[in-house]
């Protein structure tokens, strides 16, 4: 489990009023400024729970800092909660639970309009001069600073000289406007993988992530059935008998490291190790400090036991391997969850050090040719005596890399992944074509692509008529011009896809949001990996059966099935009444 | 078998090969998935000659073919006799054969395999086959028996990820209805079983074990649901409670007191809390279960008013518990909540919820009463899935004859051949019937025959129709036309709304004055 309080240097999300994100690392020590809505120390929010709202309170006469006050959830919803049903609500303000900080100033204009529920706009006039505050006055107000920007709503209210033709509606969401505009709070929130998925698709470059949304993250995640494997689930002793654990997952990764994200947080291996129960965390070693600017591997000579325990790449189970196109890994975003590959000093106590494992294509597909890859040549000990420490340092890094190299390498290449997960800008026929080998049956295999016609050229290769050429005349070799992939190592290829409809909650306001992103709707390729059986497999079929399906007007199905490009699985076409529709390679007559 | 061995679930684990008493999924056709539990005897007394078998409509397949193999291999069929069992009277057999082990109880099967004789070695048929995957929460979701409405893989899936439900999370979910949801909570939260800690790998000690609280009011499902709980191995995993939840919260009696657990409470007068991370609710009523899933003892009157306001906006479509109940039920929560208040919250940690409620009031109703009773962060969403069918579409007049094309011009320019081909011939035979007029008037069937001379066979090689027999190897149809791709013809338009809140962790002054002097502020230099 990761941290419920906010630890030093963690990156944490400001949930702004205008309700955008702002990603901050909590450096202890420093201010943080969030914009027109103010700045606060750093300091008063370690080691406070997350999903809390602030408010900032204006500074008092001879204070440095402004101070920070947690608004009750009852506060927030005031407003809500009054227009509701203003009898019941009522009640409740009025039980012991409620509100603290409330002064009343902000809300009673909302409150008093209940009776007035049923107004129509007729009577409105759009005017500007409506609002008798000027500009300059409200810069005064905001200079003075009177309670955390509510006064200011407030006197805005008052000054409206049409408030109450407004009708409840509208006048609700005037009131929101302003509060959004001038209200100094804002909610903490913990960056995970669904708050960084929709911080990078809403504030960041979205083309960067794929346009990748957390419905689509999450479909995927499920379909490629990442889970936990860990040694302790019973099944380790059994996996390792050809040297190779459970739960090993193929990722292809091109957005910075989203997906990995996504899927290291289904297996368990995003956050840092917990230290101790979150009532007294205690502050993690501070990460970078002077000592540490050695190069790592100085500290991991000197002990060899320190050594052995964090060896990267080393876990045998529940781990990802990355295969990237370029010399390095492209993994920027895992720095929000406090695994940055650009230091050199990578805390090595990160599940993702020994859970994560790299390597190129060029170290996959042809290693010979990889200098990594290469056995840097043996010193004898007493050779090695006589050098000088940096050197042999930088001997002992040689080796343990190319050790590294070589057993991430040899065990991908081994194959035997549990399941592959790709979202690349490379063509995935290319990547399919190399990596489904790899995969042990019943795999899941899933590929992710912001518009279809990746998917759709894939699934074609995978069709059912394909298959069906495929089996009744196999080709000498495989990729070759008709089979670019070998139709017959997927089963029920799919393509999905999925989109999240969000819906305003309010009272006698309820609706689907009216504007919303357009852009790529994203697409996911699904199959299963099989084991075909030696030699011609034949499917069932009964001649007579065609008949009664044309009676049952079942016929039509049959052939969308047919026509699905794998909605079938069976390897001959599935008009799995399987023959004669089936097997044929085009099914006429 | 190791006890590690017996416990590991076949969801979770799978295993290199099938084995034997465990589930599989019989893949037959996509959408049509069977499953299985794989068996090495004839349990059932079924009469095969070959031991246990599952007849399918691609063939039969004696479970001795399927025991063994990787994940994932495609098994043939085999041949075996399914027509003459009844004739050699093993129905009698198979009565006799229960009784008996009626009787005998559990230990019977062992004694029964001594009993049967030794299988006949299956033979393989000359057609068909199937694939044979392990079971996983998706195939589970689309093989399941429906008891009631199933929570399918795309909302499930945006649930958990939603709710934020990892490794060691404990989740509450209530209505268990099928277990589509718990299958895919179980996978979810799963961070080993709580027994293996023994096995001598220090660092699980402290671990906090992942844990679905799976809560349901009708018994029969219940009865259900743990058996199949116990068959997939996800015991631990997965605890069914049989309780209506609206009316008796979700705290647990001791019965439930796992000792290796550490998530539960020491006190032993106090009912158990499941310290929950995360709730789901898929019932009729969820604001009526809500009022249990407080930090805090709330007063009675905030509780009933957060209810009654909720109803103040619309009607109740299906009330479970009359009003009067209600009240008195209020009364014994609030009797409790003076006395010794448990919550069944994990009081350390932010809590999330989604509600599942196909109704827009529904929503409503829930929505105010989350409203009313403090949590944050208040979201509906639908979730839309479609699954996109790829095809090639065939369109010309070359494909004439064949199925599933469209044999209409495939281009202007190919109307338009055709046109003049048509134009040219009606001309000729226009002239030729003039010849003939002015020959002599012709009979009706001289004009018959000359009519469907003219337009059969047309001379035209772009008009030919491809013979289908002949050029079956030539052609290469799985790359011709052009590919397309449309949204499957059923679609499932609308399955619930998701409600989603967050309730944050309770913030005490104590507290906070604790963090303020672990990280005071330094006056600015």
């Amino acid at each position: 489990m990761h941290h419920q309080l906010m630890q030093p240097h963690a990156y944490v999300a400001l949930r702004l009023p205008s309700d955008s994100l702002k990603v901050v690392e909590l450096v202890p020590n420093t201010t943080i400024s969030i914009g027109k809505y103010g700045s606060f120390p750093s300091n008063l929010l370690l080691g406070r729970p997350y999903n809390l709202t602030f408010e900032i309170v204006d500074k008092e006469e001879g204070q440095t800092h402004s101070n920070l006050r947690v608004v009750p959830a009852l506060e927030l919803h005031s407003d809500i909660l009054a227009e509701a049903s203003s009898s019941v609500t009522s009640d409740i303000l009025d039980g012991k639970t409620v509100i603290d900080g409330g002064d009343g100033v902000e809300y009673e204009l909302v409150g008093e309009n209940g009776e007035i529920l049923m107004r129509s706009n007729r009577e409105i006039i759009d005017d500007p001069s409506r609002q008798k505050l000027t500009m300059e006055e409200i810069e005064v107000l905001k200079k003075e600073g009177t309670g955390a920007g509510r006064d200011i709503i407030a006197l805005l209210m008052q000054s409206h000289t049409a408030i109450d033709q407004k009708t409840a509606f509208s006048l609700a969401k005037y009131t929101l406007r302003k509060t959004k505009k001038y209200v100094k709070r804002f909610t903490a929130l913990q960056v995970d993988v669904p708050l960084l998925t929709h911080y990078l698709l809403s504030e960041k470059e979205a083309l960067k992530t794929m346009e990748l949304r957390e419905e689509l993250l999450a479909l995927m995640g499920s379909l490629a059935n990442i889970h936990y494997s860990g040694p302790s689930s019973g099944y380790g002793a059994d996996g390792l008998i050809d040297g190779v654990g459970a739960g090993r997952w193929l990722v292809v990764d091109e957005t910075g490291g989203l997906i990995l994200a996504a899927m290291a947080e289904r297996m368990g291996i995003l956050y840092p190790a917990d230290d101790g129960e979150t009532d007294t965390p205690q502050p993690p070693p501070s990460q970078v400090t002077s000592a540490e600017a050695t190069p790592q591997d100085s500290q991991s000579t000197s002990h060899p036991a320190h050594y052995h325990r964090c060896l990267a790449m080393s876990a045998t189970s529940n781990t990802l391997t990355l295969i990237h196109a370029n010399a390095q890994p492209n993994l920027s975003l895992l720095k929000y969850f406090r695994y940055d590959t650009s230091v050199r000093d990578v805390d090595s106590s990160h599940p993702l050090h020994t859970h994560l494992k790299t390597l190129s294509w060029l170290q996959l597909l042809s290693p010979h040719e990889d200098t990594g890859y290469t056995e840097p040549e043996v010193i004898p000990n007493e050779v090695l005596q006589a050098w000088k420490g940096g050197k042999r340092g930088t001997y002992f890094k040689k080796r343990r890399r190319w050790e590294r190299i070589k057993s991430v390498v040899d065990e991908t290449r081994a194959g035997g992944f549990d399941g592959l997960v790709v979202a690349s800008a490379m063509n995935p026929t290319t990547i399919l074509q190399h990596t489904v080998p790899l995969l042990r049956g019943a795999a899941q295999v899933v590929v992710y692509s912001p518009c279809i016609e990746p998917l759709t050229e894939l699934a074609d290769l995978y069709s059912i008529s394909r298959r069906t050429a495929f089996a009744i005349d196999p080709p000498m070799s495989v990729p070759c011009e008709d089979f670019p992939l070998n139709p017959a190592l997927l089963l029920a290829p799919t393509v999905h896809t999925v989109k999240a409809r969000h819906w305003q909650c309010l009272p006698g306001r309820t609706h689907p949001v009216m504007t919303g992103k357009g852009g790529a709707e994203g697409y996911i390729f699904h199959a299963t990996r099989v084991l075909p059986a030696e030699g011609k497999v034949e499917a069932r079929g009964k001649h007579k059966r065609r008949k009664v399906l044309k009676e049952h007007g079942a016929n039509g199905l049959a052939e969308n099935e047919a026509a699905l490009g794998g909605g079938v699985p069976c390897m001959f076409d599935g008009v799995c009444e399987q023959s004669e529709e089936g097997a044929r390679a085009y099914p006429q007559q | 078998m190791g006890t590690a061995q017996q416990r590991s679930s076949p969801f979770l684990d799978p295993g290199p090969v099938s084995t034997a008493d465990s589930l599989a999924i019989l893949h037959l056709k996509r959408d049509l998935l069977l499953p299985t539990v794989l068996s090495a005897l004839d349990e059932k007394c079924e009469g095969y000659d070959e031991g246990r078998v599952t007849n399918t409509r691609f063939g039969s397949f004696p479970h001795s073919t399927l025991i063994g193999l990787p994940w994932g291999s495609q098994v043939r069929a085999s041949d075996v006799d399914t027509g003459s069992r009844g004739r050699r009277g093993a129905q009698q057999n198979k009565k006799r054969k229960r009784d008996d082990r009626l009787v005998e109880g559990n230990t019977a099967v062992g004694e029964g395999s001594s009993e049967t004789p030794t299988p006949k070695a299956p033979v393989a048929a000359a057609t068909g086959f199937i694939h044979l995957l392990p079971p996983t929460p998706e195939t589970w979701t689309a093989s399941l028996p429906h008891r009631t409405q199933v929570v399918y893989t795309p909302d499930y899936s945006y649930i958990l990820h939603r709710l934020g439900v990892r490794p060691g999370s404990t989740i509450i979910e209530a209505g268990a209805g099928s277990g589509s949801f718990s299958h895919a909570s179980a996978r979810a939260v799963f961070n080993g079983y709580p027994a293996c800690e023994s096995d001598g790998t220090s660092l699980a000690k402290k671990t906090k074990f992942g844990k679905v609280w799976s809560y349901e009011f009708h018994k029969q499902r219940v009865g259900r649901l743990r058996e199949e709980i116990r068959n997939h191995g996800l015991e631990g995993v997965v605890e069914i409670v049989h309780r209506d939840v609206c009316e008796d919260g979700f705290l647990l009696d001791h019965s439930y007191r796992e000792p290796e657990n550490g998530a539960l409470e020491q006190g032993e007068a106090l009912p158990l809390s499941p310290q929950a991370d995360a709730v789901f609710l898929d019932l009729p009523a969820p604001w009526l279960a809500l009022r249990h899933l407080t930090r805090k003892a709330m007063p009675t009157t905030v509780l009933n008013a957060a209810i009654a306001s909720s109803k103040s906006q619309t009607p109740a479509p299906t009330p479970r518990n009359p009003d009067g109940t209600n009240d008195e039920n209020n009364l014994e929560t609030n009797a409790i909540h003076t006395t010794s208040f448990t919550s069944p919250l994990n009081q350390h940690s932010s809590v999330r919820i989604c509600t599942f409620s196909p109704c827009i009031e529904q929503v409503q109703r829930t929505v105010s009463t989350l409203r009313q009773l403090g949590w944050l962060g208040i979201e509906m969403v639908e979730i839309a899935h479609k699954r996109i069918e790829v095809r090639r579409e065939r369109v010309g007049l070359h494909e004439e004859g064949a199925r599933g094309v469209n044999a209409s011009p495939a281009t202007v320019d190919e109307a338009m051949e055709r046109l003049r081909e048509v134009e040219s011939r009606f001309r000729l035979s226009r002239s030729a019937m003039k010849r003939q007029t002015s020959l002599g008037k012709p009979t009706d069937e001289d004009i018959k025959t000359e009519e469907s001379d003219t337009i059969t066979p047309p001379t035209s090689a772009l008009l030919q129709p491809a013979d289908p027999t002949t050029n079956r190897n030539a052609r290469k149809a799985f790359k011709e036309g052009r590919l397309i791709h449309r949204p499957e013809p059923e679609l499932k338009t609308h399955t619930s709304y998701l409600v989603f809140a967050l309730l944050p962790q309770e913030w005490t002054p104590e507290e906070e004055a604790r963090a303020r002097s672990k990280w005071p502020i330094k006056p600015k230099q």
